[in-house]
Formats: C-alpha cells, sequence, structure tokens
C-alpha cells in the first residue's frame, strides 16, 4: 500500500501543480493586458488581494489532504491517543492557521513593514543610516543620539519614529507569540475532539470531516484567547502602536509638503470641520425660518385680534356715545379709550 | 476505545483527487461569470442629501399597509444586504406581505464626510428621511425597522423623536455593548479611538473587513472557500457564493468622527443602558421609548451576542414588547432559507396587529 501511495501522490503532486499554475496564469491576467500611456501601477501588495490569499489558503488545504491521505495511507492514524506520534500529522495543521493570520496581519498592517524597509533605505540615503540599534526585522535603526546642528528636529523626528517601529516590533511579536500559542492550544482541543469520536458510530470516516474538526478546535481555542483580557490588552497597545507610527509618517510628510508648498492633509481637515459646522449651521437656521415665519405670523394675528377688539370696543364706544348717560349709570363708558372717544365724536360729527 | 478516525485509505485518495479535479474544473465555471447583481428590486428615490438616497421599494402589488416602513440600515456594509437576491430578499418578502418599504442607502462617505457625528446622522439625516417620509404620506409617525448599528441608531432616533415613530423593530441589534461574548468589544476597549480616527480620518473599509474576518479567521478565510470547491460546478449556487463575496467586501469607510463617538460611548463606556448617553445636545434615555417595538435576534449571531441584543427588554419605557429568537446567524437571518419563511411574515404580522 505504501508503494501505491507514493505512486499516487507522485501523479497528485504534478496534477495539482499544472492546475495551480493555471489558478495563478488566471489571476494574473485578470488586471488586463495593455497598461495606458505605458504608466505601471506599482504592483498590488499580494496580502491585499482577498482572491489571491483565499487561492493560497485553498493550496494550503490541498497540501493539507495530501499530506494527510499520505498519513493515513502509512498508518499514522492509528496512533492517535499519543500525542508524539501524532505531531507529525498535527503538524500539518499549523501551516494554513499560520498562513491564514499570518495574511491577514499583513493586511491590517497596510504593508508596514515594507513601509519600515522603504524609511530605512532613505535614511540610509540620507546619511543618517550609520547610526545603531535594531528595528523590525533586525534592520539597523537610529539610536536616541543626542540631536544637534541645523538637522536637528529632522534627527528628533526620525528618532522619534524609529522609536515608534520598535515599540511596534516588539508588541507584534507579544501578538505573534499569542497566535502561536492558539495553534497550541487548538492541539490540545483537537486531541479532546477525537476522543469524543472514538464512539463506534462516531468516527470520522472523510478527511474533509477530519479537516472540519480541525476548524472547530482551531477556532474554538482562537475564541477563547481573544476573548482573554491578554489578548486584549495585546490587540489594542498593536493598534495603538501602529497608529502611532502612521502618526509620526504623517507629520513628517506633511513637513515635506509644506516644503514643497503642497497643501497638508491637516489643512484640508481643517477646512473640511470648517465647512461642516457651517452646514449645520445652515440646517439649524433653515430649520429655523418656518418657525420665525410662524412667529411673525403670530404676532401679525394678535394684532389683528387687537384691532378688532378696538374696533368692538370703539363700536360699543359709539353706542355709548349717542346712548344718553343716565343718573346711576357707571362711567365705564367714559373710560374709552382717546381714541374710542375720537371715532365716536368722529361718527357723531358724521351723523 | 477505537479509534476516532476511520477512513479508508483509498477513499481518502479518492477525495483528494476529486478535490484536485473540481478545482481545476472550476475555472472554466468561474470565467466568464463577473460580477454578480443584487436582486434590484424595482424603487424609486424619493429623497436625496449628499451621498444618502431614500428609496421606495415597489412590490408587485399595491401596499395594504396604510403606515409605512423605514429600514435603518448600519453605516458599515451595505442595506442590499436585505435585497440580495430574488429569492432571499427581505424587502421582496414584505412587499409580498403588503408592507409599503422604504430604504436608506447611506453611500460611501469620503474625505467631506470625515466630520460627520452622530449627531450629524441621527438629528440630521435620519430625521430628516423620516420628515420627508411623513410629509409624503401625511402623516404624523412612521414605522422604523433597524438593523444591527442601524437598530441601534433607530433605538436613539426614537428616543429622541418618539412623536414621529409609531412602531419600531430591531434586528440583530446591539444594545449591551459589553457582554462577556462580544468579541469586538473586548478588542476596542484598549484601543486609543483618540490617535486611531485622528490618524486615519474615516475608518478604511478594508480595516473593518480585516477585523470582521478576525472573529473567526479560519472559518471565514479558508474553510469558506473550500466550500466553495464543491459549488464549482454548480453555476446557479456559484453565483449566490460570489454576490453574497461581493457583499461582504462591499464595505463603505466609516466617517471619522461618528465612528469615534460610537467607540468611546456604545463600545467602551456603554452609555446607551448606562443612560448618559447624548446625541448633539440630546440626551438619549431609552425609557422615552413608549411605543410597541419588537426586537429580533439570532441565536448563532457571532457579531452582535444574543445577549447584547436581549438587553433592550429591560431598559425600554413600552409595556408593549415582543422578543424573536431566530435560529441562525447574524447573515443567515437576512439570507437563509428559514429567514425567508419567517423573518418577514413575523414582522408583518406584528406590525398589523398594531395598525
Amino acid at each position: 500500500m505504501p508503494d501505491q501511495a507514493n505512486e499516487f501522490l507522485k501523479d497528485y503532486q504534478a496534477f495539482a501543480q499544472q492546475s495551480w499554475d493555471a489558478w495563478m496564469r488566471y489571476l494574473q491576467q485578470q488586471p488586463g493586458a495593455s497598461v495606458p500611456f505605458g504608466f505601471s501601477p506599482p504592483p498590488t501588495p499580494p496580502a491585499n488581494d482577498f482572491l489571491t490569499r483565499s487561492l493560497a489558503n485553498l493550496q494550503a488545504y490541498g497540501s493539507w489532504l495530501q499530506q494527510a491521505a499520505g498519513a493515513g495511507a502509512t498508518g499514522q492514524f492509528g496512533n492517535w491517543q499519543q500525542p508524539a506520534a501524532m505531531q507529525p500529522f498535527l503538524a500539518a495543521f499549523n501551516q494554513p492557521f499560520a498562513q491564514t493570520v499570518a495574511g491577514l496581519d499583513s493586511a491590517s498592517a497596510f504593508g508596514l513593514d515594507h513601509q519600515w524597509q522603504s524609511w530605512l533605505q532613505a535614511m540610509q540615503r540620507s546619511g543618517m543610516g550609520g547610526m545603531s540599534g535594531s528595528g523590525m526585522g533586525g534592520m539597523s535603526m537610529p539610536s536616541a543620539m543626542a540631536a544637534f546642528g541645523i538637522t536637528r528636529e529632522v534627527q528628533l523626528d526620525q528618532q522619534a519614529m524609529a522609536a515608534a517601529m520598535n515599540e511596534y516590533a516588539q508588541i507584534n511579536a507579544r501578538y505573534q507569540t499569542l497566535l502561536q500559542q492558539v495553534n497550541a492550544q487548538g492541539i490540545e482541543r483537537m486531541q479532546e475532539l477525537l476522543k469524543e469520536h472514538s464512539e463506534p458510530g462516531k468516527q470520522i470516516e472523510s478527511l474533509k470531516g477530519l479537516y472540519d474538526m480541525w476548524v472547530d478546535a482551531m477556532e474554538d481555542a482562537y475564541s477563547k484567547m481573544a476573548l482573554s483580557g491578554e489578548y486584549r490588552e495585546v490587540f489594542g497597545a498593536l493598534v495603538n502602536a501602529q497608529m502611532q507610527v502612521r502618526k509620526l509618517q504623517q507629520q513628517q510628510t506633511e513637513q515635506m509638503c509644506r516644503e514643497l508648498g503642497i497643501p497638508t492633509r491637516s489643512e484640508l481637515d481643517s477646512l473640511g470641520k470648517r465647512v461642516q459646522q457651517l452646514r449645520r449651521d445652515m440646517q439649524v437656521r433653515h430649520q429655523e425660518s418656518p418657525r420665525a415665519d410662524a412667529s411673525e405670523v403670530d404676532v401679525l394675528r394678535a394684532e389683528i385680534a387687537t384691532l378688532k377688539r378696538e374696533l368692538a370696543a370703539s363700536k360699543s364706544t359709539k353706542t355709548a356715545a349717542v346712548r344718553p348717560i343716565k343718573s346711576g349709570d357707571n362711567d365705564k363708558h367714559s373710560t374709552a379709550t382717546p381714541r374710542a372717544k375720537a371715532a365716536g365724536s368722529a361718527s357723531a360729527k358724521r351723523k | 476505545m477505537q479509534t476516532p478516525l476511520h477512513i479508508d485509505p483509498q477513499q481518502a485518495f479518492n477525495e483528494v483527487a476529486a478535490f484536485q479535479r473540481k478545482l481545476a474544473a472550476g475555472m472554466q465555471h468561474l470565467r466568464g461569470l463577473g460580477e454578480q447583481e443584487y436582486a434590484n428590486t424595482p424603487r424609486e428615490a424619493v429623497y436625496r442629501e449628499d451621498k444618502l438616497t431614500v428609496w421606495h421599494m415597489k412590490g408587485n402589488t399595491q401596499p395594504t399597509a396604510k403606515v409605512p416602513t423605514l429600514i435603518v440600515y448600519a453605516l458599515v456594509n451595505t442595506v442590499w444586504m436585505t435585497d440580495l437576491q430574488d429569492d432571499r430578499s427581505l424587502v421582496r418578502n414584505l412587499l409580498a406581505q403588503g408592507e409599503d418599504v422604504y430604504l436608506i442607502d447611506w453611500g460611501y462617505p469620503d474625505g467631506a464626510d470625515r466630520w460627520l457625528t452622530l449627531d450629524d446622522y441621527l438629528n440630521g439625516y435620519l430625521d430628516r428621511c423620516v420628515d420627508a417620509l411623513r410629509k409624503r404620506h401625511g402623516i404624523d409617525a412612521i414605522n422604523v425597522l433597524g438593523i444591527c448599528q442601524g437598530g441601534t441608531f433607530s433605538l436613539c432616533y426614537t428616543a429622541m423623536h418618539p412623536e414621529k415613530v409609531k412602531n419600531l423593530v430591531t434586528m440583530v441589534t446591539p444594545v449591551d455593548f459589553q457582554t462577556p461574548d462580544n468579541m469586538l468589544s473586548q478588542w476596542v476597549q484598549s484601543m486609543d479611538v483618540d490617535l486611531f480616527v485622528d490618524t486615519l480620518g474615516n475608518v478604511p473599509a478594508e480595516l473593518m473587513n480585516w477585523v470582521y474576518l478576525m472573529l473567526k479567521p479560519l472559518r471565514l478565510n479558508q474553510q469558506k472557500y473550500v466550500g466553495l470547491v464543491d459549488i464549482l460546478d454548480n453555476p446557479a449556487e456559484l453565483k449566490n457564493f460570489l454576490r453574497m463575496e461581493r457583499w461582504i467586501f462591499d464595505s463603505p469607510d466609516q466617517a471619522g468622527e461618528a465612528f469615534r463617538q460610537f467607540i468611546k460611548d456604545f463600545y467602551q463606556q456603554n452609555k446607551l443602558i448606562k443612560g448618559d448617553l447624548q446625541i448633539g445636545n440630546q440626551p438619549v434615555d431609552l425609557g422615552m421609548i413608549g411605543q410597541p417595538v419588537l426586537n429580533i435576534y439570532a441565536v448563532q449571531d457571532h457579531l452582535v451576542p444574543p445577549d447584547a441584543s436581549r438587553s433592550l427588554k429591560s431598559h425600554l419605557g413600552t409595556d408593549d414588547y415582543t422578543e424573536l429568537a431566530f435560529k441562525g446567524g447574524h447573515i443567515g437571518i437576512y439570507v437563509s432559507g428559514r429567514a425567508q419563511r419567517e423573518v418577514a411574515p413575523a414582522i408583518h404580522q406584528w406590525l398589523r396587529e398594531r395598525s
């Protein structure tokens, strides 16, 4: 059986390689062949290409299938209770998880590692690369030496950047350590799940079933880790460290833009903030204007009502004016306003 | 105890070969499929402002409901999850029941929208959308159906403008943002959101997508695509898969200021249930919500844990509160077969009893 398996695997590997090559050619054809004006856009970082990454994950799964089939053919499944014997077989599980998470990490960092390399190269070119230290990827970085001279401000900026990069690298290392723990805990969980399937009728009968169980185990372990206080602290620190690096990058870019007379993001932000406040003020005024109209109408209504009352009063005054004053009658009519009195007398005159 | 693995070697080889064969053949099926369209239920724009559009969705028959229902979706992803494809559409199902459905398409914020606050979204955009529908229908109050973060917005809006909402439906809506099983909440607690927003401005969609993928990294980045291989030779299923992929990654950037406030006030300080939330200058008190509320949550929701939604019950001022547990996940509540049978009829029945 092992010989048969080896033959099969040899054929299979050739077939699989052809297939993956075809898929990758297919992907590479997607953006289109012609490039206008001979302009070549910068290559898309593989980590940002979801399709490429998805296929890489599929390829990892294909590789695992291959290994698992080989392990099954050579009888390794029988030793599942002995962790040491199972380790090489389970180790095959690590690779897809590491690839998956590593790809995502890289995407989230938006190529920060690449930026770090570019920055260091620029430093070297500008003559500031001689300062020693160790940063991301073990490359040298400026140490915190005293800054002076005409480039003092630049040196300080670069030192701050180097310190921030170093901080990010250290926290990223802690984060990666946690993910490695997920791998280890996932394998332990896998052993537990395997035990649960050792009853007759519950046994796993396909590689896909085994793979699904591995995913369950790893996700269980990951979920436990991701909800822990330690992960919460490290994840937050990782995000904050990355943002600190970006903030310093932006400050350096802004400085450069100012020197070149190019509008900066801060200026655009400031304008945007003012425009948004103006829009809010306009909305408030727009909403208030109907209310203002309404209040004006109310004032006019009140004035009309007053005039009507006065008119009614004048009519009654007029009546009073022609009414003979009797003795004992109150002098309430005599308190008519001068206007009413005048109206009354005018009316009397017309009569 | 027997071995848990009962895998016949020959069968294992066959399985490997079948996988590779399907994968190789699948390329032919993928070629030429292109971008998959959403359901695109007939619709008419009835209100526009900046990047926002309110759509009136048109069914095959005239609506029988007298009060229109406005769907308020989250700012993350797009509202088209509610109208994904012909046979998986909450909108179509509601229309078929006789509801008069409108929805807000928030659009895609850019740098010009960086300073939009939650006050701008709720007391500005949303309030004007509601006013537009009240005016259009000549009524004082409409029904609001809020989804996920849109549900949270709907709750805040109803608390601030109770006279404009007749009935409120919330779906997979976070209310208690600090339940122990809320992974997103755990992750943002130690985050310096001021530094984050001051640095990034608007929050890029790719970053949001990454966060969602990291909730279940293996399931969402590998197992899902392993499953894809099984449907590569089924054009209809393949199209459904690609359509869903389109929706998942069709994510708007998040307006920086609104994001800052949402993370701080809701996730980090849980102000909505603590009662000290303010949007603009207005206090938001869930106790002010006296209208009928239907709260639908998904029992397998990995984004909004059921407890995060169920918490609503103890904070409302209404006596007319109904809870509906859906057997599915955060997305399945719109697109699963069960959802097509259960969700829209339940909403319609509930609204009809309160019309």
